[in-house]
């Protein structure tokens, strides 16, 4: 080990490290401290209880339900988010004309507030006067035209109104919001397949198809893995979009862990219930993640 | 972008940031009182207070208030943290339901010495307003206006049905009879595909649509204790079983519908809502709508409608050097609450109740009639944890999930739990 | 021969059916964003039509009109400022921090650097919510509160910075540096003449996502901040967007305010980020 390196490192670390300690590490810390306590924010100050807040929250039907309900929109959005993503990713990295506009389309979303896309989803979602339902009433009525036994009136979701579309339609709507993140890494990704690969599965007479699934695939392992790993991460906190749009209604089906994590913080003010709510998803994600790696990492 | 250029960008940054903090020192030298005034009205209602925040001002040159407005969803986050830690205003507003979770742990003025001494009639309130601003036996808070929920009609529709008065006038409905009767006739399938598209009645917000019905029945949400629930009684079943035949069993209302119910109503596509007064100025901003207001309905055992305050308060925490001016700017919010009715609330004050102009103002003054009867939510710092679960209770029987019987023992459940996590 | 000219004049058909399919999928994907602006520029008598009308006719700002208007006292041009000011700062100084301590933890060798860099990636899975109120006291007890330094600091300790472009520097072969560590160079002068300029891509990509999550942050603004002169412009904005308020045209007209900034700052930056990401080759 080398001294002076040793020293060199903590200069670079320092601003960084500082701030970092100061409002990430120091806050941490004290959120586990909160939540070995009975705490309302207007007492003057926390009782020790230890590990109870814990075993509260874990015989909480409420915090089963908001987990069965946030694995339900991680388990639609991982999947179907990334799929799309690749897909664009694929559909960019064939360079056709264009490809600046088809980056800017794909992107634009990402771009916008949680609070901003919640607003427009909700007049893009309005079952009476929403564009989605006036498309879709069209699709009907085209399909009671040819068979009349379609009523026109068939399709007409609810969706944030009603138990059975809410976390579906939300998990829409974030799909949208977020696909262009991970495309840009998947196309990174895509670019990195080296050239000379593809050419040789060519003359091999593989098609685009299985030039994809047998090269460029395996090849795209860890930035899957990468992918993955963030929108479990990234899809567990899911907060901003049902906070705004639902508040977990109607009847809980979309209460999402955050979402609870923060009606016991702040709307009734259970300091300590809250931190072990969060600390028990952290806890999951940890184990997530952990199992990701496992299944998905390669040896290098 | 070079490397000096990034150079030059954070020393400027660095500076700003200097002199954001230096700046901020400067201002505090000059003799004015300055009040922080906080409220959530962040609809039309905030410009008629910013009208009546700039006249005070004007009138009083020694003191000057600065309105700050932080929409409802993160008012009370902001105004905890405040309370708690430091920074909070030196007036602001608490909805009478909220009142007892601080008044309970002592961070708002007791105000008790202030109304004695302070020039405020007491018998020139309203009783029921006037008491919300109490809690263990000590008086916290003003009462600035009263808004109950009442019902809203469509005359143009009404008229067109034939649901009229001698005169000719649009006649709204007083009891469960005649309001079925009427919303049966306004429910119509002009296009004909098999569902209605104009209905005759719509349920907008469910917690204050069902604690009116709840509380008609004669049941309640919290026992008179405030520290059960009383959702698993005969009235609570009752009552929301009626909201679910309205629905359900005499079609006259569309299921669930968000945002969507009351625009509904907006677009002349409904005849009739239960809605708090607070909305009338988003119906006066729609041209084509002809409309009026009318006391609730009685749909159960005895006449009732949910209602709410707004509650002028000052911090426990209140500079003493500024007490004086706070309880002098509440004075005046008080005596001219007619400026501030007439954007759409009630006020509490009866000499202002009495006057020939409130009369004028007509969907105000008819929604005022239920002040005698009006039900505000249960006084208790547990309020706000058994809400939600009384607002899901509403959402399962209307979407039709679950019974009435098995969503109310749910809620109830869950709020005794969660109140005795305490 | 004629067969190869049937393969190409096949595989052409696949291309423009691709080209097509991909132009659909844009178009779906932006018609939310133009539907925003369509509303937004409508009177409010040609919002709520039967059949949707994807050209205001005629274009109205009376919307965007109002929502300047009815805030006489309320400083607009000022929360621009102070959302371009702190979303600026707190760009330029996380990208100095972040990449710094990345270039630590990938070019440096000293005893716990990779126990050090776990614990700061596994941070990036503990909720936010969580450390609000306990930043919100750190804050208050430095004397922050209501400060630009408030608004700025606490913004520079994400973690995300770190962990990309510590995957970046690690794809940027060693021997350009050892030549100039042969010519006398130490790690200061490295990081700065030959890391850095490689890092270019990356740092545009990291500049992006921080100047937009900074740009749009609104829980950690509102609670920091008291003074309505020191709002940033998705706050004071957001005032306008009440409980109540059922007008879809002015809530467009919101919108499109709060997000016109952030869609510019990503037009400008948009060649670069491709090419930063690119260059990051993520391993896992």
């Amino acid at each position: 080990m080398n001294k002076s390196q040793w020293r060199t490192a903590a200069m670079f670390l320092m601003p960084y490290g500082v701030v970092f300690g100061i409002f990430v590490l120091l806050p941490v810390l004290y959120g586990f401290y909160i939540s070995l306590h009975k705490w309302h924010i207007l007492a003057p100050k926390p009782e020790f209880i230890g590990l109870r807040n814990y075993k509260l929250v874990l015989s909480d039907d409420l915090f089963r339900i908001a987990f069965a309900r946030t694995a339900f929109y991680v388990a639609m959005v991982v999947p179907l988010g990334n799929a799309l993503s690749l897909l664009l990713a694929v559909g960019l990295n064939q360079n056709y004309r264009g490809t600046t506009f088809y980056k800017v389309a794909f992107y634009l979303p990402v771009v916008m507030s949680v609070s901003v896309i919640a607003i427009l989803w909700r007049w893009l979602y309005s079952a009476e006067f929403g564009i989605i339902n006036h498309y879709l009433s069209q699709i009907a009525s085209l399909g009671h035209q040819i068979a009349p036994a379609i009523s026109p009136a068939a399709l007409k979701p609810q969706w944030l109104n009603s138990p059975a579309t809410a976390m579906p339609a939300i998990a829409l709507m974030s799909i949208w919001w977020g696909a262009g993140g991970n495309m840009l890494i998947y196309f990174a990704g895509l670019k990195n397949v080296p050239r000379e690969l593809l050419e040789a599965a060519e003359i091999d007479g593989a098609g685009p198809w299985r030039r994809f699934w047998t090269v460029s695939w395996p090849l795209l392992r860890p930035t899957t893995l990468f992918c993955l790993v963030m929108s479990v991460i990234a899809s567990f906190q899911v907060f901003g979009q049902t906070y705004i749009l639902t508040g977990g209604g109607p009847y809980y089906s979309t209460l999402t862990i955050i979402l609870y994590m923060y009606q016991q913080g702040f709307g009734l003010y259970q300091l300590g219930y809250a931190a072990a709510v969060g600390y028990l998803l952290f806890g999951t994600l940890l184990i997530c993640t952990l199992i990701q790696f496992k299944l998905l990492a390669v040896k290098q | 972008m070079n490397r000096r250029g990034v150079l030059i960008l954070f020393a400027a940054a660095l500076a700003f940031t200097l002199c954001g903090c230096a700046q901020k020192k400067i201002s505090r030298a000059n003799s004015v009182i300055q009040l922080e005034f906080w409220n959530g009205f962040s609809g039309p209602d905030g410009t008629t207070m910013e009208r009546i925040v700039r006249e005070f001002n004007a009138k009083h040159p020694n003191i000057r208030v600065r309105m700050q407005i932080i929409p409802w969803g993160t008012y009370y986050d902001k105004a905890t943290l405040g309370l708690a830690f430091g920074g909070a205003p030196d007036v602001f507003v608490v909805h009478a339901d909220r009142l007892p979770e601080y008044a309970d742990r002592l961070v708002l003025y007791d105000m008790g010495e202030l109304i004695e001494t302070g020039g405020l009639d007491e018998s020139d309130f309203m009783p029921r307003p006037w008491n919300a601003g109490a809690w263990n036996g000590k008086h916290y808070a003003i009462p600035l206006d009263c808004h109950p929920i009442g019902l809203y009609y469509n005359t143009e529709l009404f008229k067109k049905v034939g649901i009229v008065d001698e005169a000719g006038r649009a006649k709204p409905p007083t009891n469960l009879e005649e309001f079925l009767d009427a919303a049966h006739k306004l429910t119509i399938d002009t296009n004909g595909d098999g569902r209605p598209d104009q209905w005759g009645y719509v349920f907008t917000w469910f917690r204050t649509n069902y604690y009116t019905y709840l509380s008609q029945f004669g049941g309640d949400l919290l026992t008179s204790d405030g520290r059960e629930s009383a959702l698993n009684s005969d009235a609570a079943k009752r009552s929301l079983n009626l909201m679910r035949e309205i629905i359900y069993q005499r079609h006259v209302a569309p299921g669930p519908e968000g945002q969507d119910a009351w625009i509904g109503f907006l677009t002349g596509k409904v005849g009739m809502a239960l809605e708090g007064i607070y909305m009338l100025s988003s119906l006066e901003g729609q041209k084509n709508l002809k409309f009026a207001g009318a006391p609730c309905p009685v749909f159960g055992d005895k006449p009732g409608a949910w209602a709410n305050s707004h509650m002028l308060v000052m911090p426990a925490k209140i500079d003493p050097a500024k007490r004086d001016a706070a309880w002098l700017f509440i004075k005046y919010l008080s005596d001219n609450s007619l400026a501030w009715a007439k954007g759409g609330q009630v006020p509490v004050r009866k000499s202002i109740l009495n006057s020939s102009e409130f009369s004028s103002l007509s969907v105000q003054y008819e929604f005022s009639k239920q002040l005698p009867y009006i039900n505000y939510m249960p006084s208790s710092i547990s309020l706000n944890q058994a809400l939600p679960f009384f607002d899901a209770a509403v959402e399962a029987v209307l979407c039709n999930m679950k019974s009435a019987d098995d969503a109310l023992s749910e809620a109830d459940r869950r709020i005794d739990e969660v109140m005795n996590r305490q | 021969m004629k067969k190869g000219k049937r393969r190409q004049a096949h595989i052409q058909t696949k291309h423009v059916i691709a080209q097509i399919a991909m132009l659909v999928v844009a178009l779906i994907l932006l018609a939310p964003i133009l539907w925003m602006f369509s509303t937004s520029l409508k009177p409010n008598d040609q919002i709520l039509t039967a059949a949707p009308n994807w050209m205001p006719h005629p274009i109205s700002f009376e919307h965007f009109h109002k929502l300047f208007t009815q805030a006489e006292d309320f400083p607009v041009a000022r929360w621009l400022f102070n959302s371009a000011f702190i979303s600026t700062t707190v760009t330029l100084l996380a990208l100095a921090f972040t990449s710094m301590a990345a270039y630590a933890f990938s070019r440096l060798h000293f005893k716990g650097r990779d126990v050090l860099f776990m614990a700061v990636i596994a941070t990036m899975m503990i909720p936010s919510q969580i450390t609000l109120i306990p930043s919100f006291l750190i804050v208050q007890k430095l004397g922050w509160f209501n400060s630009y330094q408030g608004l700025i600091v606490p913004g520079l300790a994400g973690a995300f910075g770190v962990f990309l472009l510590r995957q970046f520097f690690l794809g940027i072969p060693v021997e350009l540096e050892e030549a100039a560590f042969m010519d006398g160079a130490g790690p200061a002068v490295i990081y700065w003449r030959v890391v850095l300029p490689l890092a270019k891509p990356a740092l545009a990509a990291l500049a992006i996502f921080t100047f937009i999550g900074a740009w749009n942050d609104f829980v950690w603004p509102l609670i920091i901040t008291n003074d309505i002169s020191m709002r940033t412009l998705p706050v004071g904005i957001m005032i306008f967007q009440g409980r109540y308020v059922t007008e879809y045209g002015a809530t467009m007209a919101t919108a499109a305010v709060c997000s016109v900034p952030t869609i510019i700052a990503f037009l400008i930056f948009q060649k670069r980020i491709t090419e930063g990401i690119a260059m990051t080759g993520i391993k896992g």
